[in-house]
């Protein structure tokens, strides 16, 4: 076998660093949720925090990674640390707020059951919101593994100027074997991926169900029908419903908490003032500490360099604004083949059985660690292309491959919720396809789709990273494109400029944050208000 | 009119009814009654095809039904309109794909529910109306494609009381109405006094597989008090036919 013994351990080592990560997001998000609602000042910093921290992609903090982490603390700790604070920014956004919605829809009866019993913190905790927490964290770990495993491909080996970073892992030893052109060794490695992967899926899929079957109080499957067994649903499907895939659980827990004016409980008047005062206290405190790191930040900087980086601003939005078009088109097309496949998919019990467990698991497997092959089977037909189509079809894939996944869940558990009632109408009158589409399946994904395409957008980011510059994507030879900003932070970062890569990506940081605040979440509340299936339903 | 001839429908190994014939006459509303889970809504269901049987057909006018069809409207227990549609988009649902135009459609639309009371409130969403309000537009989508039968799946049980009976009251002639093309209405219903209130004939199912297990025609003048002690008795004839040997 080819060096199997260091693929097996580096593939384990590269899972550990994302099951790490993702334990330390529920450990973290447990406490920070008890502490959201024992303080109403601190939930009204942590809520909006989220939001916005969420809204940047990864990659936008990958700069600041190579600062802190690289540059400040350096040696094999300061990459392993980076490495493991780009897995935990990919996992831990969607964990926390699942965990945060779970803790805000805990039944006021169970909570005065537990103040009646004199239940304290831990009591409470193991009693009552950790158990009652388990459905929401068991369904976002699919998406959770599934985007830290995207990125830890792609951040164990790190080039900045001359220096190359790299940490213990099989993206790393998978960049050694591309290098090298060890086609057994890059086999072996996607092998070892694939095994993984498929392990831990399974593994994920179980506990899913066993943590619905145990704790599932509120669940989607709940939202999904209430007294029949649906005719277009199999047992497996019911199990499906709990692996949605990146915010998809909070929809539905969004849709939950929007039909309540607020939520279950109430915090006012029991959180105790000293709670209440600490979380004002270290909300004020960690922005004082970024209003002081952003002013010392600015006031350390030359005032050439600001004129060096103003000057090259205007290129950086050009960029930027050709990488939204490529991410409009990769957020198109899995549009378009995600309605039709998962329409075609949700109303075939027998299909979706196959095709969404193998879906799911290949969503998981990253697109970095075997697009190499990809690129190698078919370059020679690509480079017949004129001026630089090839590398755009190749992003395209790339950024395809990354994210098709999100929009394509989200719409096939949106056609899910659709309550059968709706389907039996649709029959009755005897709608066509594009009828059915255009007047209740589309209106009724909505806020699924919404949510998907969000997500999308979010993650087309990385696949655009990976692919508009990727030096030796095989041996002696080049991915790249003509104009990108995700290029012109690889290159930057490549290069040595990290002060460029750093400004590049605040300004990459600021535009999406705001697209994401002010355009996404106004169509998410739009279709949150209006479209929202279940109230389709009157069964008083 | 709507036969059923020998139906029989099983889940796995399970046979949930097994033997049903079932038949409705012009300007006929028949009811069928039996316990909780002994398969009333599924049978609804397979007489309008939603669901195929295991055994057995469903004819309409002597033809045999092999699909759901607007011929063949169903009103659901839960009650069903689409939220992002008012009113009278979800009444105007009904009429795709006839090649009516617009003006038409819409004034057929309104004509519906004006039949059932809604005249009004054509530009409500679901959300703005009340639950009964919301039946009578779901009621208003069936009747506006123009069905022959009307298959309700206990439409009034997510009702308040007095919406209910007030509903109940109307219903009869909103249903046989001079508007409508409805020829005869399929009610199921586990509420005895709603049954003998409406029904022109009532059919009894019970047992593990069930079958049916009596057939009473309700011969009341209408309006029908429930205070009258005919009705009563009718009552309580179709508790025994439920119970007997329990």
């Amino acid at each position: 076998m080819y060096g199997g013994l260091i693929i097996a351990a580096a593939a384990l080592a590269t899972f550990a660093r994302v099951l790490a990560m993702m334990g330390l997001s529920i450990v973290t998000g447990w406490l920070l949720g008890y502490a959201s609602l024992r303080s109403r000042g601190f939930e009204s910093a942590y809520i909006p925090a989220i939001a916005v921290l969420e809204s940047v992609p990864v990659i936008g903090f990958f700069p600041l990674v190579l600062i802190i982490f690289v540059e400040r603390i350096g040696g094999p700790l300061g990459v392993e640390m980076a490495a493991d604070f780009l897995v935990f920014d990919a996992v831990v956004w969607n964990i926390w707020v699942g965990i945060y919605q779970a803790f805000k829809t805990i039944p006021r009866d169970l909570e005065e059951v537990a103040d009646n019993y004199g239940l304290g913190f831990l009591g409470k905790m193991r009693k009552l919101y950790v158990p009652y927490s388990i459905p929401r964290i068991a369904a976002n770990l699919f998406p959770s593994f599934a985007d830290g495993l995207f990125y830890i491909m792609a951040s164990e080996v790190v080039s900045v100027g001359v220096h190359t970073y790299e940490v213990f892992g099989i993206g790393t030893l998978l960049t050694e074997y591309v290098a090298g052109g060890q086609m057994a060794g890059i086999y072996y490695s996607l092998l070892a991926i694939g095994v993984g992967v498929a392990g831990f899926m399974t593994l994920f899929r179980y506990f899913a169900r066993a943590s619905v079957a145990k704790y599932g109080l509120d669940t989607a499957a709940q939202i999904r029908r209430r007294e029949r067994p649906a005719p277009r649903l199999g047992s497996s499907a019911w199990v499906t419903l709990a692996r949605p895939m990146r915010r998809l659980s909070r929809y539905a827990a969004s849709a939950v908490l929007a039909s309540v004016a607020r939520p279950v409980r109430s915090v006012s008047g029991r959180a105790p003032r000293l709670a209440r005062a600490a979380g004002y206290a270290i909300g004020i405190a960690i922005l004082g500490y970024i209003v002081y790191s952003s002013y010392r930040l600015i006031a350390a900087v030359p005032a050439a360099t600001w004129s060096e980086l103003l000057s090259d601003t205007p290129a950086m939005l050009y960029a930027l604004a050709v990488d939204y078009g490529r991410v409009a088109v990769i957020t198109g097309a899995s549009f378009a083949i995600s309605v039709l496949a998962g329409y075609y998919l949700a109303t075939h019990v027998r299909a979706s059985a196959i095709v969404i467990p193998a879906v799911q698991t290949i969503a998981a497997f990253p697109p970095p660690a075997y697009f190499p092959l990809i690129y190698m089977a078919t370059y020679t037909y690509m480079e017949a292309l004129p001026g630089g189509i090839g590398a755009e079809v190749y992003v395209f894939i790339l950024g395809f491959l990354s994210t098709f996944y999100y929009v394509f869940f989200s719409f096939w558990m949106g056609v899910q919720s659709i309550p059968v009632e709706f389907w039996e109408l649709m029959d009755n009158y005897r709608l066509g396809f594009w009828d059915r589409l255009r007047r209740v399946v589309l209106p009724a994904t909505l806020p699924y789709l919404v949510s998907g395409i969000s997500s999308t957008v979010n993650s087309a980011w990385g696949g655009l990273m990976v692919g508009e510059y990727w030096p030796g994507v095989v041996p002696g030879r080049n991915l790249e494109v003509n104009v990108g900003l995700m290029k012109l932070l690889d290159v930057y970062v490549s290069q040595g400029y990290l002060h460029r890569a750093a400004w590049a990506s605040l300004l990459f940081g600021a535009v999406v944050a705001v697209y994401s605040l002010l355009f996404t979440e106004r169509l998410m509340n739009l279709s949150r208000s209006r479209y929202v299936v279940e109230e389709g339903i009157f069964a008083a | 009119m709507l036969q059923g001839q020998d139906l029989s429908f099983s889940v796995g190994q399970r046979v949930i009814f097994d033997g049903i014939n079932i038949e409705t006459y012009k300007n006929e509303l028949v009811s069928i009654i039996g316990p909780s889970g002994v398969g009333k809504s599924t049978l609804l269901r397979v007489l309008g095809m939603f669901v195929r049987p295991t055994r057995g057909r469903v004819l309409l006018h002597g033809e045999e039904v092999t699909r759901p069809t607007p011929r063949i409207a169903l009103v659901h227990q839960s009650i069903a309109t689409f939220p992002w549609m008012t009113a009278l988009d979800n009444v105007k649902l009904a009429l795709q794909g006839r090649g009516l135009s617009k003006e038409e459609m819409e004034e057929r639309a309104r004509r519906a529910l004006e039949m059932v009371g809604l005249s009004g409130f054509e530009r409500f969403y679901p959300k703005e109306m009340s639950g009964g309000m919301r039946q009578r537009a779901a009621i208003a989508r069936a009747l506006a494609g123009d069905p022959y039968v009307l298959l309700m799946d206990e439409p009034f049980v997510h009702l308040d009381e007095l919406t209910a009976e007030r509903l109940r009251r109307e219903i009869y002639d909103i249903l046989f109405s001079e508007g409508s093309t409805l020829e005869s209405v399929v009610l199921v219903s586990h509420n005895l006094n709603e049954v003998v209130e409406l029904s022109d004939r009532v059919y009894a199912m019970r047992g593990s597989p069930a079958r049916i297990v009596g057939e009473l025609t309700i011969e009341l003048e209408r309006p029908r008090n429930q205070y009258n002690p005919i009705f009563s008795e009718y009552v309580s004839e179709l508790y025994s036919m439920l119970s007997i040997g329990e």
